[in-house]
């Protein structure tokens, strides 16, 4: 029963039941709680008062217990199926339209029996005026309607709980494409190699650490001076460098970029990053990395160089730093900025074009 | 105890050397560190000092550790092999799955001392898991051969054409100056072509490598940029091949695959 459950719960993207499970013991306690309660307006509801209310009570109580949890079982012998042969694709609609056919024939099942039992020990009480039919049709009735309620409720509260779950998939992608765990843990391993034999080296790359990952985790990215972002962007290649030692050799052209130039908080880090990534570590002898940037037109042109021998312009990982980046620009500059690649044979490029704004009020800071 | 570490980052290298003599010294062990920094040369120093164990980085530039591991364990006396990583969750996965020994860094003495005592040379389940991983992402790099204990490595990139004969697959290839010992290359366009015998199937080999590989016949398939021309004959179509003096011949069904090559890439597409 605990595998069973395990493996339903890795499965859940693929089979996405709507259907709670019906054997749980909670489930079937609040079934019979609803039941009750059912059966409390049924017998409250009609406005002659000559009736005995207790008897009706014990009597409509024990019918719907019989149709709730004869129905659970229905229910979750239905869903054991669905999650037995999961290979097929079922849509909502099925799954609803059967489960619907399951209870309105446990509703019938019941009421029939309940009707030969009665005529049988002739305890006419309740049903005394009415015919065979009108009492199916009636059960029906009620029963249809609330079956109806239920699933509509499970089905309502399977889309909040698969909804709440993508939300905070998404939130946890986002902060992985700014984050990568590589980078981190690969830091670590260098400090940790350095704490041994460069202590004072060890220290200068913890504090770059540092200040790279409390703007990463600033929870909402701001506009910094371009003069800020080329310090924090070599920090993080002075801690790459490091670790890759000569394989990565940078080659910076940005003199005539304004000082006080707005940018979104960690712009170019992450296609430095790519650059590595592709660039330098799939390269045995590594290689050099261009960064060129100009003022042209009231525009900030900023390219970034890498050779690379495979073709990565569709590689996931390179797509979701690019997607960040252009959403972020949108964000900032409503469609004024842009970015775009190319490869042009082992030479990959990617450029920022952006509109020149002058930081206001803040503080500039000197790279 | 010999053990070789493998690793593209010399920082990295640099600790684990002095962690595992740190090891050795505490239990007094003689021991003997060999070190490499990508795949190839991996393989290279297997040949060269047989270690008896293996610390492989998993991302290297070059051969990938998983592909470098695949080949190592092909021999008939492989090394045990640990994998080191930083940060790579799909392969853990995998790792986990099988029992594939692997440390993370920044590695714990404890925890490299622990995978020294236990580590065992991979099974054939552990195997059939990094290649289907390499599968999926791309590709090998190289093809081995095995030759009196030692791995012969083959750039795919150097291979002409896999011919299948009987029930082994011969490889046809040029030689490749950087894995021999001295360069005895004078003239450039007439390497001479080299061939060896492999024990993988045509069918396997397509499905791997179809990104620059053609099938052309049931027992050919061709590098596709080393097509040259196609001639018709009396009955049979040939294809011609650059530093391939024979032609291959070509089957009825795969004539229009190859006639396609040839105009795709003549329109400068390649």
């Amino acid at each position: 029963m605990k595998q069973s459950e395990q493996k339903e719960k890795n499965n859940i993207p693929q089979v996405s039941l709507f259907l709670p499970d019906f054997c749980d013991l909670k489930m079937i306690f609040s079934v019979v709680i609803i039941g009750e309660l059912l059966a409390f307006i049924l017998t409250l509801a009609p406005l002659n008062i000559e009736q005995q209310r207790w008897n009706d009570l014990a009597l409509i109580s024990l019918f719907i217990q019989w149709n709730g949890l004869l129905g659970s079982v229905g229910l979750c012998f239905l869903r054991r199926f669905f999650i037995k042969y999961n290979h097929i694709k079922y849509s909502n609609q099925l799954v609803a339209a059967l489960s619907y056919l399951i209870l309105l024939l446990i509703i019938t099942l019941i009421s029939e029996s309940s009707f030969f039992v009665i005529q049988y020990y002739q305890i006419s009480i309740i049903i005394s005026s009415s015919t065979h039919w009108e009492f199916l049709l009636h059960n029906l009735l009620i029963g249809g309607i609330i079956s109806a309620l239920a699933l509509r409720y499970f089905y309502i509260q399977d889309q909040w709980r698969i909804k709440i779950q993508t939300e905070s998939q998404t939130k946890l992608q986002l902060l992985q494409a700014r984050i990568r765990p590589h980078f981190l843990f690969n830091s670590m391993n260098t400090i940790a190699s350095l704490t041994r034999t460069n202590p004072k080296v060890a220290e200068r790359v913890t504090e770059d650490l540092a200040e790279l990952f409390r703007m990463l985790l600033k929870e909402k990215h701001e506009l910094i001076s371009w003069s800020h972002e080329l310090m924090l962007s070599q920090r993080y290649i002075d801690i790459e460098k490091q670790r890759l030692g000569e394989r990565l050799s940078i080659h910076w052209q940005v003199e005539t970029l304004p000082d006080d130039a707005m940018v979104p908080a960690l712009l170019i880090q992450p296609l430095l990053e790519n650059a590595i990534f592709h660039g330098i570590e799939a390269e045995i002898k590594g290689g050099t990395i261009k960064v060129v940037g100009e003022l042209r037109n009231n525009k900030l042109l900023i390219s970034i160089q890498n050779t690379n021998s495979k073709n990565i312009i569709h590689r996931e990982g390179n797509k979701m730093a690019l997607d960040n980046i252009r959403q972020r620009l949108n964000v900032f500059f409503q469609g004024a900025a842009s970015i775009s690649v190319k490869q042009e044979n082992d030479i990959y490029t990617t450029t920022l074009s952006l509109p020149y704004q002058k930081l206001p009020y803040q503080q500039v800071v000197k790279g | 105890m010999k053990i070789l570490i493998v690793d593209d980052e010399p920082l990295a290298t640099e600790r684990l050397c002095q962690i595992v003599t740190e090891i050795a010294e505490e239990i007094d062990e003689q021991h003997k560190i060999y070190t490499a920094c990508n795949g190839i040369e991996a393989i290279k120093s297997a040949n060269r000092y047989d270690p008896d164990i293996i610390l492989m980085d998993i991302r290297m530039p070059g051969m990938d550790g998983l592909e470098a591991a695949r080949h190592i364990s092909a021999l008939d006396e492989p090394a045990a092999i640990v994998f080191t990583t930083a940060y790579d969750e799909y392969a853990l996965q995998a790792f986990e799955a099988q029992a594939i020994d692997y440390l993370l860094k920044p590695i714990r003495k404890e925890s490299l001392e622990k995978a020294l005592k236990n580590c065992c040379k991979l099974n054939k389940l552990q195997l059939e898991v990094l290649s289907l991983k390499n599968q999926k992402d791309f590709a090998r790099t190289h093809i081995t051969a095995q030759i009196r204990g030692n791995i012969l490595l083959i750039a795919v990139e150097n291979i002409i054409c896999f011919l299948a004969e009987h029930k082994y697959t011969t490889v046809k290839y040029t030689k490749d100056e950087s894995l021999m010992e001295r360069s005895v290359q004078d003239n450039p366009t007439e390497t001479a072509l080299e061939e060896t015998i492999i024990e993988e199937t045509l069918k396997s080999l397509e499905q791997e490598f179809s990104q620059y590989f053609l099938r052309v016949h049931r027992n050919a398939l061709i590098r596709k940029d080393k097509i040259q021309s196609l001639i018709k004959t009396e009955n049979t179509y040939i294809v011609k091949l650059k530093q391939l003096h024979k032609g291959i011949e070509v089957s009825r069904r795969h004539v229009s695959d190859v006639r396609k090559w040839i105009k795709d890439s003549g329109n400068g597409k390649w």
